[in-house]
């Protein structure tokens, strides 16, 4: 019995041979992506691409005719990192990232490159790992050899900003990222509420600004843990600043009066960093 | 012939390559920067036929959004569906291959949800690397 399958199945064989004929494979079964209903979208959402980058605000700010952009509004400051609570460090790296974004298309090579100086000093105090250091070092040489062009520079940056410090496994911890965003996303929303009462906009804050989902998302990470330890005056400013964000960007529109106040309460976190 | 076939039927049919699924995804990117695109977030997952990875995302109103999936070779058809943030559906892409995109332009700053789908892989047992870029213009 079973050496006549095989004979059958050799001389089938053989004839297909013969006859080059040319048998196509059956299609696959296209099967349609399963239907979601909001209880499993809200379930399953990952917040990975929650954030909008500082530049994607500043092309945002751009787009609703508010001229000028951040990158002259970015003030100088220092932000050290040799300070013991990690949490503050990702939330300094954040901004100072967040500059080094905001200013890479015109901002002399030494500033730019001191900058940069600091995001690396964060990315080593969070214990990045050495390729990003790495990365950093290649980075600034090029700019103090203007050897690379800032059109470049920028893609650069923000490919750093968006897809390689988010896939990096910091020895501070998982809330390292979250937290660094939330610097950055501090720094770009002050900016930005501070260009529109520039511009005395009255529209463009609901435009630009209304984001509950991202300050309720910081807020989790931001919520300091008990246990009798004192919060930290940053992190504790943060969760109130976040708090109140949070109510605003929640509202349907924003007035010119709602983003003076984004403004003060960001002003308020930053000042302490 | 009998240790080949052992070792064959062994051996995971299908290993996901997050890092093939990443390389295609950054040619992309930087494809898009010639064109005026920017990054906003890049991620890579490794899914099963049928599974899905869904992303939270805010979009500003008036900006071209793009988002692009790239799959491995485990992957046949990835699907992407975009849902407001009550949960209807807005839009899906129409194409059958495992480089799927779509274009979207909000029309109010909103959150949406980005469900990315391995919808149907080389067989049902494999896995796919499964990489994913919200760009924005």
């Amino acid at each position: 019995m079973l050496s006549s399958v095989l004979l059958v199945g050799v001389l089938g064989l053989a004839a297909c041979d013969s006859e080059e004929t040319k048998v196509e494979a059956p299609k696959p079964e296209v099967v349609a992506p399963a239907k979601l209903d909001i209880a499993a979208l809200q379930s399953a959402a990952e917040n990975v691409a929650l954030v909008p980058s500082p530049a994607e605000m500043q092309r945002a700010l751009e787009r609703n005719g508010i001229a000028g952009g951040l990158s002259g509004m970015v003030s100088e400051r220092t932000l050290k990192m040799d300070i013991e609570n990690k949490d503050v460090i990702a939330v300094r790296t954040g901004v100072a990232l967040a500059d080094a974004l905001l200013t890479v298309k015109d901002a002399p090579p030494e500033k730019l490159k001191t900058r940069l100086e600091t995001v690396k000093a964060g990315m080593a105090a969070l214990g990045g790992g050495a390729d990003i250091a790495a990365t950093i070092d290649d980075i600034n040489a090029r700019i103090v050899n203007n050897s690379v062009s800032r059109d470049d520079l920028i893609k650069e940056l923000d490919e750093m900003h968006g897809a390689i410090i988010p896939e990096i496994k910091f020895e501070a911890g998982e809330r390292a990222v979250p937290l660094l965003q939330a610097g950055s996303w501090l720094e770009g929303s002050n900016l930005v509420a501070g260009a529109i009462i520039a511009a005395n906009s009255t529209t463009a804050g609901t435009e630009l600004l209304r984001q509950p989902q991202v300050a309720d998302y910081f807020m989790k990470y931001v919520a300091v843990e008990g246990g009798g330890k004192a919060p930290d005056e940053v992190l504790a400013q943060l969760q109130t600043t976040l708090t109140r964000l949070k109510e605003l960007a929640s509202q349907p529109t924003l007035s010119l009066d709602d983003v003076k106040e984004v403004k003060s309460q960001t002003d308020a976190v930053l000042a302490l960093l | 012939m009998i240790a080949a076939l052992l070792f064959a039927a062994l051996t995971p049919t299908a290993m996901a390559d997050e890092n093939a699924a990443e390389a295609c995804l950054k040619t992309k990117i930087w494809e898009g920067y010639n064109t005026g695109w920017a990054v906003r977030t890049a991620t890579n997952a490794t899914l099963g036929q049928g599974e899905h990875r869904i992303y939270l995302v805010t979009l500003y109103a008036g900006t071209e959004y793009k988002i692009m999936v790239c799959g491995d070779d485990k992957l046949q058809n990835g699907d992407i569906v975009l849902y407001d943030s009550l949960g209807n559906e807005l839009m899906k892409d129409a194409q059958d291959n495992r480089e799927p995109v779509i274009n979207y332009k909000a029309s109010t700053t909103d959150t949406f949800y980005i469900a990315v789908h391995a919808t149907r892989t080389v067989d049902p047992k494999a896995k796919a690397g499964v990489a994913t870029a919200v760009t924005y213009k």
